[in-house]
């Protein structure tokens, strides 16, 4: 039989940066969103000062300085290498891997003989901690579903240990019981609301409810949900490379936007950004969605997007970028103080089997250069870092980009700023 | 129309006579595979100071860190002392691990001195610039 495990990272940005720094070890840390907005990652002393999840900043400034807590912007290039180590390790110890997201994966691994897993998850997590300096949490189940709960639970009953094997535990449904209903997979706050009213509160009497009322109410969806809980495999692990929908480059700008310029070297900027990671992956994308808003703290509230269908699937930067310049002045309102913008790159299609349109058949010769001319820029920027070559909108002076004021400007992958150590 | 040739990524060779040793090109040699087992758990630091200098490690040296080994006595480690980094080589003597400075000057650390030691990862190479 197989199991399958949900593993993350605990604390994983503060871990990252405690992992290559140590003195910020011990000590109560907090991460911040893009252009240091709120609070997105706290270390476990952090915690224990009740400093929230998702609290502005500026709310709170006063308050983390007077109780001594450090506080860092986000260094997401710090995060993103970390986490290709870490799912790279896992890999090797499994036997498949469903990435979930930076610091989840989904992993399958072997159960001979009803077995106890919890030796095989505590020399993980010491290999783990010794080869990256991160703290992971494991949980383990039958399926997908049960492996997230068993995660929350190795959480809340043992935080120091990390690992629960639900499958193996005597009396699963007083484990069950423990799980409030909003804290399982796939239930949102409606869906939370309607059970509550009917009086189911945690993951047992949700296992145990009626199903035809739950199918009714929640069709398929429910019905699989309720499926898991009970120990049924539903989804499998899904370790296929190409399973993104979308590529989405989007971001707060560090002041409001309100002429149409700015908006356009900003989403020009992402959509560079945007191109670069479709080629990285040999994707092409079908349908380009941009969108702008106003910030969600403003009283004039503004929200608009604006997509093209193209007529054959590219990943060329030179043709979104022309369409994504066109498009800007359909989202653009000169009224309103826009805080936030991004692009999609939707519809997804795998780079070798992708199929030429009939229609608007580009010649041969002209779009072999163009490729080639990308491909060139590409392997340029990856060998010299920091986009020496780029597209003239992206080089002129940005007075929005994103505010990162407090980052530790440590890097583990740019040799001019790797740690320093005195010795 | 003309083809451009981009030597950086294509091969399209340009007219003449086939070059006599395209047979017998390797590829480039390649540090990181050269230098590098374990590449998800290895780390580049830079180093600043001399207390290292006996050993060949010396100010401004790059060093190149594998956390996935186990330190044995004769390893230089990098080790976290008060919360600080450090590179010494580690050392036993009776029975107890202490951390050897190479280099007069600096004296042993004891584990018994500090109230958290700790072993962050081994050092296996140290890259010098020798202009």
């Amino acid at each position: 039989m197989n199991a399958i495990a949900l593993i993350d990272g605990n604390n994983f940005y503060a871990s990252c940066e405690q992992s290559i720094n140590p003195c910020l070890r011990n000590k109560p840390l907090v991460i911040l969103s893009n252009n240091d907005g709120c609070i997105i990652a706290r270390s476990p002393e952090a915690r224990t000062l009740r400093i929230r999840m998702g609290e502005p900043y500026f709310k709170i400034k006063k308050r983390l300085n007077k109780l001594g807590v450090i506080v860092l912007s986000s260094n997401y290039s710090l995060y993103g290498d970390m986490s290709k180590r870490l799912m790279n390790l896992l890999k090797k110890h499994c036997e498949k891997i469903e990435i979930y997201s930076i610091d989840e994966a989904f992993i399958s691994i072997h159960r001979p003989h009803n077995k106890d897993l919890s030796p095989w998850a505590r020399k993980l997590r010491t290999l783990v901690y010794q080869n990256l300096g991160l703290t992971i949490t494991i949980g383990i189940a039958e399926n997908k579903l049960r492996a997230k709960l068993a995660n929350k639970l190795a959480k809340s009953i043992n935080y120091s240990a990390g690992i629960f094997d639900l499958e193996i535990a005597n009396n699963k449904d007083s484990y069950l019981k423990k799980i409030n209903i909003d804290n399982i997979w796939g239930i949102g706050t409606q869906t939370s609301k309607w059970l509550r009213s009917k009086g189911i509160k945690n993951a047992r009497e949700l296992k145990d409810m009626n199903q035809h009322e739950l199918k009714k109410k929640l069709g398929v969806v429910g019905q699989r949900i309720q499926l898991e809980l009970k120990g049924y495999q539903c989804l499998p692990i899904e370790d296929k490379k190409n399973q993104k929908k979308e590529i989405r480059v989007s971001r707060s700008f560090s002041q409001p936007i309100t002429k149409l310029e700015d908006l356009k070297q900003a989403l020009a900027i992402y959509t560079i950004r945007a191109s670069e990671k479709m080629r990285a992956q040999n994707l092409k994308a079908s349908v380009v969605t941009i969108f702008a808003r106003t910030s969600h703290y403003s009283n004039s509230n503004y929200q608009k997007s604006a997509y093209r269908k193209l007529i054959e699937a590219t990943n060329n930067t030179n043709i979104i970028l022309k369409i994504v310049i066109e498009l800007s002045k359909e989202i653009y309102h000169p009224d309103y103080k826009l805080a936030k913008a991004g692009v999609l790159m939707q519809d997804l299609s795998d780079y070798n089997y992708f199929q030429k349109s009939i229609i608007n058949y580009p010649s041969e010769d002209k779009s072999e250069r163009e490729t080639k001319l990308i491909q060139t820029i590409d392997y340029l920027n990856n060998k010299f870092k920091n986009e020496v070559i780029t597209w003239g909108i992206a080089k002129k002076k940005q007075s929005w980009s994103m505010n990162r004021k407090l980052l530790s400007g440590t890097s583990i992958t740019n040799i001019k700023r790797i740690p320093t150590i005195i010795i | 129309m003309k083809k451009v040739g981009l030597p950086l990524i294509s091969f399209s060779v340009s007219a003449g006579f086939p070059s006599p040793a395209d047979d017998y090109t390797e590829e480039n040699i390649d540090l990181n595979e050269y230098l590098i087992q374990n590449p998800f758990s290895t780390f580049f630091i830079r180093v600043k100071g001399d207390s290292m200098i006996n050993s060949g490690i010396q100010d401004q040296d790059l060093i190149i860190v594998d956390k996935s080994l186990i330190a044995k006595p004769g390893d230089i480690v990098i080790a976290i002392i008060d919360e600080r980094f450090t590179v010494k080589r580690l050392e036993k003597k009776d029975d107890i691990f202490y951390l050897k400075a190479e280099n007069r000057n600096y004296p042993d650390l004891y584990l018994k001195n500090y109230s958290n030691m700790q072993i962050w990862g081994v050092v296996i190479y140290s890259i010098h610039n020798c202009r």
